[in-house]
């Protein structure tokens, strides 16, 4: 031992001391300034975002900042908002809360944008809410928990609420006639009251969860999640969390052999989780916005042709088709363009009008907010898709 | 039992691929009492290289040996530029040194290879059930190669003379150059094998577990874990370190609560350093390499 040993255990302490030094500085960002909302009607109209560009919810992030520079890109090509220029400032979270709020504080208080739109997950757009709310910041996320908008004044959303997630996936099980649930859900904000709701909404049909696993958004391997639900003998089983770990939760499932049906969330609508789960995704049904069935829709769905024409503009720009959250972030995109081309640069204004946003056609589904709802959508914005040989298709008859 | 056994697997091969991770940091740490914290991005490095080659259709065995020989190659630059002009190295400024360079290596993965987590081609893709328990072909190759190359490193290490002057520079580092070892030609020797081994751990271990830009803070978390569980000086005990380290996390998320996960690697530290500052497995750990 001695003096070889001292050293060692410096050592080793040190090394440990820097490494989680670093990982807090992975998320250092400038913040601070002061002013408060301009509400000027001249020169340039400022749209802040905030999304999960880097990190566990790259795979979210990035195909919305595509989407939002391709907007941004069109409309400048139109002249702006009655002739004013629109500037789109992005800055990217790392998928933190405490990045999202940093970036929120810089883009309210030193770029002091008239909208906020972000951001791509749950966590760091709760992080985000506050400052939102307290700086009087019109705000529309990008991410799927009800909690966001829950009571909210300032903060409205595009993605399809947890909730009718739920519903959705309830009453499908219900046809099915399952009634037990095994559940491996996320445990970062988007799987955050997953279950409760479950059990809440389930309960009429008498569906409820027996056994619930979580796994970290960044997770690797699922064989213990997977091991534990198999022993649960639930009738069907739902992960619910984000590509790429619901990918890999989706192959380590069938990797085991299990063979009880299997669904997934709303938060799989990507390429990126075709990829991940490969073969293993044949068969799984999930709720998903219809952007990833656009040309197996009826001509008379009403989306149909906002959705196409996004898909071409968004194809040719990119080289490949774009995910539901691109959609999220079309949708956002287009309801706070329209409340600054109806209303200006009053931040009121702006707020009081999105609250009043009815039968707003958008990529996620068709939009009606009202004061208690700043979600706006139903669970008629779903359609079950399953995996059929590597694509997203239709679960035929779904009895609406 | 077939759960027990289940996890065992998937504990053990997800703690080979920490057990190489913590090799490299052996390696140097004796050699120099350098703490590389650029090892986990040796690892995420490889990956995303063959990842990329494979994308731009190379074969996938060149593909794996390309991954391999160009981050043996970073390795071998980073010890020339950052490590050797050094002239009084301490722990402390190694540590600086390496973490800019991590810093430095992240950066230029994500600019290169963008955001998204991708996994490379398996070495054989499927698996099969034996008795219950599901085994994937790559989580086989995993565990060979894993302990082929520690099997190697070892031998290098006990019975090459290279491999002894290394030794002999951990052990007496005056005594070493006074019989005419190189010390300079030491420490590169030492970067170059913890590349070569962090990078076979990144491209074994993309396939099941993928790699994005930032995958190398974990694993290099997780490999310094293991490290220090052998002491940081012994090949050996780096390899049950992270053997260990990998079984147990399975367990704890298996039985306990999957939550708890990633904490089991961070408690074994803090009582390894508390307790065992030499390391779990034994006390002449210090005199072996």
């Amino acid at each position: 031992m001695g003096r070889r040993t001292a050293t060692t255990r410096a050592a080793a302490v040190l090394a440990a001391m820097t490494l989680s030094l670093a990982a807090c500085a992975e998320s250092e960002e400038g913040g601070g300034g002061g002013g408060g909302a301009s509400a000027d009607e001249t020169g340039p109209i400022k749209i802040g975002a905030v999304l999960d560009i880097t990190g566990a919810g790259a795979s979210l992030g990035v195909p919305e900042r595509q989407a939002l520079e391709l907007l941004a890109g069109q409309l400048e090509e139109e002249g702006g908002i009655d002739g004013r220029e629109v500037e789109l400032i992005i800055e990217d979270n790392q998928s933190t809360e405490d990045g999202a709020a940093k970036a929120m504080n810089k883009l309210v208080n030193e770029d002091e944008v008239d909208i906020v739109l972000g951001a791509s997950r749950t966590g760091p757009s709760l992080a985000m809410r506050p400052i939102a709310e307290s700086t009087e910041t019109p705000m529309i996320s990008l991410a799927a928990n009800q909690a966001i908008v829950e009571d909210s004044e300032w903060v409205f959303k595009t993605a399809q609420n947890d909730r009718v997630v739920i519903e959705r996936m309830i009453d499908y099980m219900a046809e099915q006639g399952w009634s037990t649930v095994g559940l491996a859900r996320d445990a970062s904000g988007f799987g955050e009251g997953v279950q409760e709701m479950f059990d809440e909404i389930g309960a009429e049909q008498g569906i409820s969860v027996v056994a619930t696993e979580k796994f970290a958004p960044d997770a690797t391997d699922f064989t213990a999640q997977m091991v534990n639900l198999r022993d649960a003998g639930a009738d069907v089983n739902v992960i619910w969390g984000i590509p790429p770990a619901a990918g890999l939760a989706q192959r380590a499932y069938d990797q085991l052999g299990i063979e009880t049906p299997v669904m997934q969330s709303h938060g799989i609508g990507n390429q990126v989780f075709l990829d991940t789960a490969g073969e293993a995704a044949e068969g799984m049904v999930a709720p998903l916005g219809r952007l990833v069935v656009a040309e197996q829709l009826p001509e008379d769905d009403p989306q149909k042709e906002i959705i196409t024409s996004f898909i071409e503009d968004y194809t040719a720009e990119y080289g490949a088709g774009p995910s539901t959250f691109s959609g999220h972030a079309y949708d956002a995109w287009q309801l706070a363009v329209d409340a600054l081309s109806e209303e200006g640069t009053d931040p009121q204004a702006i707020r009081d009008h999105l609250e009043s946003v009815t039968d707003f056609t958008g990529i996620s589904g068709v939009f009606t907010m009202t004061p208690e709802d700043h979600a706006g959508l139903s669970k008629e914005a779903l359609a079950l898709v399953t995996v059929e040989n590597g694509q997203w298709q239709l679960v035929p008859d779904q009895g609406d | 039992m077939t759960d027990l056994l289940q996890l065992l697997f998937a504990g053990l091969s997800q703690g080979a691929v920490y057990a190489l991770v913590a090799i490299g940091f052996v390696a140097i740490f004796t050699v120099s009492g350098v703490i590389n914290l650029a090892q986990g991005e040796f690892a995420a490095l490889a990956g995303l290289v063959a990842i990329s080659a494979v994308g731009s259709g190379l074969p996938l065995l060149a593909a794996v040996v390309l991954a391999v020989v160009s981050v043996a190659l970073v390795a071998v630059i980073m010890e020339r530029l950052v490590i050797f002009p050094v002239k009084r190295m301490t722990t402390l400024v190694s540590l600086i040194l390496t973490l800019g360079v991590s810093t430095g290596l992240k950066a230029l993965m994500l600019l290169v290879y963008g955001p998204n987590a991708e996994g490379l081609t398996p070495l054989t893709p499927g698996g099969f059930s034996l008795g219950g328990v599901s085994i994937r072909y790559q989580e086989l190759w995993i565990l060979l190669i894993a302990g082929v190359v520690s099997l190697a490193v070892y031998w290098f290490y006990e019975r090459t003379l290279a491999g002894k002057s290394l030794r002999a520079c951990a052990e007496q580092p005056v005594a070493a150059r006074l019989v005419g070892i190189s010390l300079t030609k030491a420490s590169l020797l030492s970067f170059l094998i913890a590349g070569t081994v962090g990078a076979i751990a990144g491209v074994l271990a993309s396939p099941l577990y993928f790699t994005s830009w930032e995958s190398g803070l974990t694993l290099g978390l997780k490999g310094f874990v293991a490290a220090t569980l052998g002491g940081l000086i012994s090949v050996r005990g780096a390899v049950l370190g992270g053997l260990l380290l990998g079984v147990l996390e399975t367990l704890t998320a298996g039985y306990i609560s999957t939550g708890l996960r990633d904490a089991v690697a961070f408690l074994l530290l803090i009582i390894v350093l508390v307790a065992r500052p030499a390391g779990i497995f034994g006390r002449t750990a210090e005199a072996r390499v």
